[in-house]
């Protein structure tokens, strides 16, 4: 009997496997580090040997690489030993989907009944979709947005944001809010992937993705007084505290209610609901106090960058069908219901995003979707040298008070170079 | 014994060395002069033949003197710095003490963890606000100091953590140097009156001249080729300023995928050791000689 069920899924799956042995094992790689035996651990557990039992003969193999996920991964595939299935960043997509390692899904979606397309945000399924082919499902995603503490806002005896808000309306906005030796209006990190976005809201963009090149774009006018408004609210009005003080007080003062204001995606969530107690013992930020907002914008209509995981399946896996078959699994409504209990980031499939929404808090998430748009990561291979280099000119311009234009028409000869080399 | 089967044998002796040298250092370094000449792209299915392009193109980018630079000024001050610190502590235990053998071994410790640990226990020490340095500062009233992340400390971070663990080797090698010194030179200028610094100057100091370029020549070569520190604690930041040839080339291969170029920039930094250290050896050459003749 046994032998007869593994008989009928091999000839279904249409998969070589080991001849000496009856077992056929899916590897699965991911950027998920050593296990604890966290709640959410246990489930992603359960979620595995629920699939092992569906399908009797087969063992999930998760090989997980929270270290330098990429290029462990490229080289796999360089080697001959890459995994069936990868999750697939979309920071780093396009160095996969375009030198052609992956597998066109199309053909086992249009094969497939039971699975639909129109389950997921369009958005999110664009970010790897090249044409007619696409080589991943998503499996979640978040939009970067502005988060701001009602109870600071009350206590300056300030308005909270309201959606068409404009970059003047958060500078007065943060400045009213600062209160010096209490708080501050804003809290700022130099991390290019989470201020790409006010680049965009001021009409400017990063690079030409068509043909990489970032001088004449980078270094725009509207990129310069994008930059220059960010550099007047922390040195001008100092609404929120410099690089150098943030290092040094080595907290995230958000979520210590010592800020009004920050830009961050869903997973700074987790940190705000085990937020670290004040002194009167009570933690020093709540869920309640909590509000989300798009980004400010000049442009009349705020746009947002979005950062996003899907699964995808090596082009010369042995296991196609069940790859499929689990990918079909773990984007299901039945899994994702459970897995997006983690509230690290927001489901890519509408049904469980609206039910999460049930939660005042996950709602206001998702009007600010339809205007997310994917990382350049996701169509230009090597973008990862853009953010560097971006990274190092706004330290330049934040610690040093390198002229703004001076720094980006630096940083955008650097990264044509750095393109010309590919 | 034939004279054939002498030669047999002694090629089977060296064959484990040999082979060990070709499989794991020659066949790779001929692979990588191979690949220094395409435009090496990982996973594109043919690879451009480009010849010295990826040399020029070396030559002619700001990233890659930056790393040179770093590389230098991390070696200038940092192997100095290691070798008098290494010679002081050398002396230092190399008293007829009792128990000194625990110093000694206490000094090395260092030198047989593993890089990694070290780094990470040194990310401890420069954290700003709790870390070592900064609650020692501070109870001074000195401002935190967010030693890894600021561009004018970062480098300096480096250099003196790079002070102590470099210094179990480097004080082993001038203590043996400093035992292997014949007593009776000291005696005859206790004799003649000399100071215990001019015994230094004039006996030691000339007497350890070819430990000193020794440990002068492998302090250098490691000192350019570090890396473990910078990928755990700086990656290259801030600011390009801890970005070290070592971890240049790794991350233009490994970040960029740019293996070609990366491969080239690795024989251009074999070019520059080897040149350093014949230079040291040139250097040396003189007080080493006077000293033998004299």
């Amino acid at each position: 009997m046994r032998f007869a069920l593994l008989a009928a899924l091999a000839l279904l799956v249409g998969c070589g496997r080991d001849n000496d042995s009856d077992i056929i094992v899916l590897r699965v790689a991911n950027w998920s580090g050593a296990g604890d035996d966290s709640e959410f651990e246990r489930t992603i557990q359960d979620i595995y040997e629920e699939f092992e039992r569906r399908h009797p003969g087969v063992d999930i193999r998760v090989e997980g690489i929270p270290d330098g996920y990429v290029s462990k991964v490229i080289l796999s595939f360089v080697a001959g030993t890459e995994p069936d299935v990868m999750l697939l960043d979309a920071s780093s997509a396009a160095v996969f989907i375009d030198n052609g390692v992956l597998a066109d899904l199309m053909p086992f979606i249009e094969n497939d009944t039971a699975f639909a397309l129109g389950d997921f945000f369009e958005n999110v399924v664009d970010i790897a979709r090249r044409g007619n082919a696409l080589f991943a499902i998503p499996n979640d995603f978040t939009p970067m947005v502005m988060y701001y503490n009602k109870r600071l806002f009350d206590k300056a005896d300030v308005p909270y944001p309201k959606p068409g808000w404009t970059f003047q309306d958060f500078r007065a906005t943060a400045r009213a809010l600062t209160i010096p030796g209490e708080q501050y209006g804003f809290s700022f990190a130099n991390w290019m992937p989470g201020w790409i976005m006010w680049l965009w809201n001021n009409d400017g963009d990063v690079i030409d993705s068509s043909f990489p090149r970032a001088s004449g774009i980078l270094d725009s006018a509207e990129n310069v007084s994008a930059l220059e408004f960010l550099h007047d609210v922390i040195k001008v009005d100092k609404s929120a505290p410099s690089l150098g003080e943030v290092a040094s007080m080595g907290v995230d003062l958000f979520a210590n209610g010592q800020a009004a204001m920050t830009v961050s995606g869903h997973w700074a969530l987790i940190g705000y609901t085990n937020a670290p107690k004040g002194s009167d013992g009570k933690p020093a930020i709540t869920w309640d106090d909590l509000g989300v907002i798009e980004m400010p914008s000049q442009t009349g209509s705020s746009v947002t960058v979005m950062y996003e995981s899907g699964y995808a399946i090596g082009k010369n896996s042995k296991n196609k069908e069940l790859a499929w078959e689990f990918i079909k699994y773990f984007t299901s409504y039945e899994v994702q219901s459970k897995y997006n209990k983690s509230g690290i980031a927001v489901c890519a499939r509408k049904d469980v995003a609206q039910e999460r929404a049930s939660d005042p808090l996950e709602a206001m998430f998702l009007p600010i979707i339809p205007s997310a748009r994917p990382p350049h990561g996701a169509s230009v291979e090597g973008y990862e040298i853009v953010e560097k280099v971006g990274k190092n000119a706004l330290d330049s311009i934040l610690n040093n008070d390198i002229p703004v234009r001076v720094a980006l028409e630096k940083a955008a000869k650097r990264i044509d170079q750095e393109f010309a080399k590919r | 014994m034939h004279r054939g089967e002498e030669q047999r044998q002694g090629w089977l002796f060296v064959s484990p060395a040999v082979i060990h040298l070709a499989v794991f250092a020659l066949i790779p370094i001929g692979y990588a002069l191979y690949l220094s000449l395409f435009k090496w792209q990982l996973l594109r299915e043919s690879q451009e033949f480009i010849g010295l392009q990826n040399y020029a193109m070396s030559l002619a980018e700001s990233p890659f003197w930056n790393a040179m630079w770093n590389s230098g000024r991390y070696a200038i001050v940092s192997v100095p710095a290691g070798m008098i610190v290494a010679l002081a502590v050398a002396i230092l235990v190399n008293q007829k003490l009792r128990g000194i053998t625990v110093f000694r071994t206490l000094f090395y410790i260092p030198a047989i963890a593993s890089g990694v640990a070290i780094s990470m226990l040194w990310i401890y020490v420069y954290l700003p606000e709790t870390g070592m340095i900064n609650t020692i500062l501070g109870s001074f009233g000195v401002q935190s100091i967010d030693f890894l992340n600021r561009a004018e400390w970062a480098m300096w971070a480096l250099v003196f953590m790079s002070i102590w663990t470099g210094l179990g080797p480097r004080m082993v090698l001038f203590l043996a140097g400093l035992l292997s010194i014949p007593q009776p030179l000291y005696e005859a200028a206790e004799l003649d009156g000399a100071s215990r610094w001019r015994c230094f100057v004039s006996i030691t100091l000339p007497m350890l001249a070819p430990t000193t370029l020794f440990v002068l020549i492998t302090s250098t070569i490691s000192a350019l080729q570090i890396f473990t520190p910078v990928y755990m604690m700086t990656k290259g930041q801030p600011e390009d300023t801890t970005d070290v040839i070592g971890y240049h080339i790794y991350s233009e291969a490994w970040v960029n995928f740019n293996i070609g170029l990366a491969s080239a920039k690795s024989f251009l930094l074999l070019i520059v050791i080897a040149a350093i250290s014949l230079l040291q050896f040139r250097l040396m050459k003189k007080p080493m000689e006077d000293f033998s003749t004299g």
